[in-house]
């Protein structure tokens, strides 16, 4: 992979987390928060994804971007109301921006007016017409009289924080007078000419005049015109002709520079006092030319430059810069990417360590204690460290489950629109933490969990008000850990699943036989069958009978379980049942036939011991438990295994599980051992999956384990090999 | 990678350590002896017990722990057909790649390092396929004969003859 290939591949990541982080912030100010600080974020984001498409050449998605960014400034600085239809307008624009993204990526341009209508609304709303046309825009006369016609330049400090000027006393300086002139291209590549006065004023002291004459009269004043330049007056000991040339390297073609010098002066410059804003705001509308000089600070005076006259503050890209430099950047936490990979690796590598050092303390005996009690005390420290670094190891891989929420309050957005239903989005425990493999299989399941919510859960406002429930139906969505796992609930309070169509649909479809009888709680489940679907208009938004089948599939694939429970005309709520990490497992470790096993913890119910449980015959030779009223399937390990018990039949022990949804299983070990932590190694990695076994652990003693697959041991697949 | 690198490499011999010969490891089962080609070879380790599979085929006898990663070990002698082994200390598990899988071979004993021509590779006579299928060819060293075990099909035997 060449480099280029490589930042390409960091910028398309870069964008992801944008576009999501775009998403989110949107979400939150359609729900009403309109904080600066969101707005900021937004435009950051766009900036960003700006600047690196900008470096790449991706021009349509930079001059959409653009275009975007443009129209979020003006509602940062509140000249463009930030009203609904925009809040609309900008987040079908991250759908564009993402569909740009995405076919740089793929290397497949999109159609050329892709995203056109959206990109003239943009420039329509920054001219100040309201949205999606009251008639035709009439820009060029009219509308101007709305507009206030102020022009206050804003001073910005040109030097970066903490710069101490170098020029203190008196002493022979070169004069260099360089002319910055600006073309269009520079401002479309996401460069900001603030940003490189302030890299000059390093070299010296400086002192910059704007050439404002060339702007226009408001009626000829196009938005992407640009009509500045700088006059910069540069005084320095040492700074050579090249040195101030570097400082342009990255816009070089893209402006006109000019440099030359003038005479040598002695540096007599007394520390001005800074003028007040007002003051120079006062100045610069009676001249239209605008100096400033002092130290420490220097003042540029930064009209209008691409967006409009219409403004009293600056706008335009230009003022990206101080924004980032401000607040923003510092309230984001720090961090670095790392290919998943690497931390896999580390994971693994921990895990090794672990079981060395457990290895390491059981061959402490006592008369090493008493020997070698240096050695002794090192071996503690070491078990302590280990366990520390593995805890920190995994807290490395675990995200907050938000990145998987925060994609769907746009999607029920999307499905409210196309259904005309009133749906509001609760989101709770969105900082639960879980690996950031589970993370990203829940995606997909949650997806359509959410969607089916919206689709057949929530009601239509008509049949909601007819019912006497409020116009808005709720979807909930939370998220919580509790022990080993993580609980996702989606609830709403809609219609309930029909029960009655459900049971008739599945059996028209042989999923349920005509004789059989199914609890209320096996009906509604029933929707997670393949190849259901219970509406019988299909809709292009769920019910095609994909779906929830697949929403079972991924999650089981990743050893979780789904719950259904409906009342009827109160809602449906779906439990996501997930482990919190698919590296770590918390295990019983039990003995069958001599070999070891370990049982995952989360699926285990109780243990008993075989001479205290109740067992009862089947006629086919099998045996059932009773427990507690109910009867549980038997399944003898030992015999599934096709090996031979190494205990008496009373010395054994029932480890009772649940298995998918309610079914529970019970299944008869040698030995129950104890606890632990593993860490989940494949088998088929080198060999093939055994029937029966999820994978294997390495233990403490350096042996390996079979990890019981408790799913695959359901009563159904055990009665071929029991009796 | 094709396993043994033979079938395909006779003529151009690039596989081997030099121009035309080829590294075997030799080591035996009774009587007999056996190669595999040095460069897949990755350990050698004494039998140290391995956990049992469930429902596996019997010449597969489990899996043991090499540095962190699960490796299924192979009973050669059961894989021919002739009864699992009774493994004691004084076997041995000789490690080797197999594509991108790695496996172990539980053998009698190593015997040897030994460096052959590729021209004196000799076909495995017609007859039993079960010889066919195992062995690439026969070499011949001292005077004895040594089988060059297809690894590959010890391996993918163990997929479909289930």
């Amino acid at each position: 992979m060449s480099d280029l290939d490589e930042f390409k591949a960091t910028y398309f990541d870069e964008c992801s987390e944008l576009l999501l982080e775009l998403e989110e912030q949107f979400a939150a100010i359609q729900d009403g928060d309109r904080d600066g600080d969101r707005l900021n974020a937004v435009f950051r984001a766009i900036h960003s994804i700006k600047g690196g498409g900008g470096a790449f050449g991706f021009d349509a998605l930079v001059r959409f971007a653009h275009s975007f960014e443009t129209l979020l400034d003006y509602v940062r600085d509140g000249k463009v109301e930030l009203s609904e239809d925009v809040v609309v307008l900008c987040i079908r624009a991250i759908d564009i921006v993402a569909d740009f993204v995405e076919a740089a990526r793929q290397e497949q341009p999109l159609a050329p007016d892709y995203g056109a209508e959206e990109k003239a609304q943009f420039d329509a709303l920054c001219r100040g017409e309201a949205l999606a046309g009251a008639g035709a825009p009439d820009a060029d006369d009219g509308l101007m009289d709305e507009f206030d016609l102020d022009f206050t330049p804003v001073m910005v400090n040109l030097e970066a924080d903490q710069y101490e000027h170098p020029t203190t006393g008196a002493s022979e300086q070169t004069v260099w007078t360089i002319r910055f002139a600006p073309f269009a291209t520079l401002y479309e590549r996401a460069n900001d000419p603030l940003l490189l006065l302030r890299e000059l004023a390093l070299l010296g002291t400086m002192t910059v005049t704007a050439e404002l004459a060339p702007i226009p009269a408001l009626a000829e004043f196009e938005p992407f015109g640009v009509y500045c330049a700088w006059i910069i007056e540069l005084a320095s000991e040492t700074v050579t002709e090249d040195a101030i040339r570097e400082v342009f390297e990255f816009v070089d073609g893209d402006c006109a520079i000019t440099i030359e010098r003038s005479a040598a002066v002695a540096s007599t410059l007394e520390p001005d006092e800074f003028p007040s804003f007002a003051l120079l705001a006062e100045e610069a509308q009676a001249e239209r030319t605008f100096i400033a000089s002092g130290e420490p600070d220097e003042i540029i005076a930064e009209p209008a430059l691409v967006a409009p006259v219409a403004s009293k503050d600056v706008t335009g890209p230009s003022a990206v810069a101080p924004a980032e430099s401000g607040g923003g950047r510092a309230v984001g936490m720090q961090s670095i990417r790392v290919d998943l990979d690497k931390v896999d690796r580390v994971v693994n590598m921990v895990g090794e360590l672990v079981i060395t050092q457990s290895m390491l303390t059981q061959q402490m005996d006592d008369a090493i204690r008493d020997r070698y009690q240096e050695l002794v005390r090192g071996i503690e420290v070491l078990a302590q460290t280990t366990r520390g670094l593995q805890d920190a190891v995994m807290a490395i891989r675990a995200q907050p489950v938000k990145s998987v929420f925060s994609r769907m309050p746009r999607l029920v957005r999307e499905l409210a629109t196309r259904t005309g239903k009133k749906i509001r989005l609760e989101t709770v425990g969105e900082n639960t933490e879980i690996d950031k493999t589970v993370i990203e299989q829940l995606s997909d399941p949650l997806t359509h969990m959410v969607r089916n919510s919206a689709d057949h859960g929530i009601e239509d406002v008509a049949a909601r008000i007819a019912s006497g429930k409020p116009e808005t139906g709720t979807i909930r969505l939370s998220a919580e850990q509790a022990g080993g796992n993580i609980i996702i609930v989606v609830e709403d309070d809609g219609q309930g699943i029909n029960r009655e169509r459900v049971l008739q649909l599945a059996r028209d479809r042989g999923v349920v036989g005509p004789d059989q009888q199914l609890t209320d709680e096996q009906i509604d489940n029933l929707i997670f069958a393949p190849g259901f679907s219970t509406v019988s208009e299909v809709s292009d938004i769920s019910g095609r009978g994909v779906g929830m089948d697949v929403v079972l599939s991924n999650i089981k694939k990743i050893g979780g379980s789904v719950h259904v429970r409906s009342r009827a005309g109160r809602g449906t709520r779906m439990t996501l049942r997930l482990p919190l990490t698919l590296a770590v497992l918390d295990v019983m470790l039990v003995k069958v036939a001599g070999a070891p096993y370990v049982i995952p913890l989360s699926s285990i119910v109780e243990t008993i011991q075989n001479s205290r449980a109740d067992f009862g015959h089947m006629p086919s030779g099998g045996k059932v438990l009773q427990v507690r009223g109910d009867y549980v399937q038997v399944v003898d390990l030992a015999q599934r295994f096709a090996m031979v018990p190494a205990e008496t039949e009373d010395n054994r022990f029932v480890v009772l599980c649940e298995a998918e949804g309610d079914s529970k299983i019970a299944l008869v070990v040698d030995d129950i051992i104890g606890q632990q932590q593993v860490v989940i190694k494949s088998l088929e990695e080198n060999f093939e999956r055994i029937e029966g076994i999820a994978g294997g652990t390495i233990l403490g003693d350096g042996n390996v384990a079979l990890i019981v697959d408790v799913q695959s041991l359901q009563p159904g697949n055990a009665h071929r090999n029991a009796a | 990678m094709e396993a043994f690198g033979i079938r395909d490499d006779y003529a151009d011999g690039a596989a081997g350590s030099s121009q035309n010969t080829l590294q075997l490891i030799a080591f035996s089962i009774d009587e007999q002896i056996y190669g595999v080609e040095i460069t897949t070879v990755r350990e050698i380790r004494a039998w140290n017990g391995a956990t049992p599979l469930p429902n596996t085929r019997e010449y597969v006898r489990g899996v043991i722990n090499l540095r962190g990663t699960i490796v299924p070990i192979f009973d050669l002698r059961a894989r021919f057909g002739d009864g699992q082994t009774n493994p004691t200390k004084n076997h041995v598990v000789v490690v080797m790649s197999v594509g991108e899988k790695w496996i172990g071979i539980l053998v009698d004993a190593v015997s040897d390092i030994l460096t052959v021509s590729r021209d004196d590779i000799h076909a495995v006579p017609e007859g039993n396929s079960n010889d066919t299928e195992l062995l690439n060819g026969i070499v011949t060293h001292d005077s004895r004969m040594v089988g060059l075990i297809d690894l590959q099909a010890v391996v993918s035997g163990a997929k479909t003859d289930a």
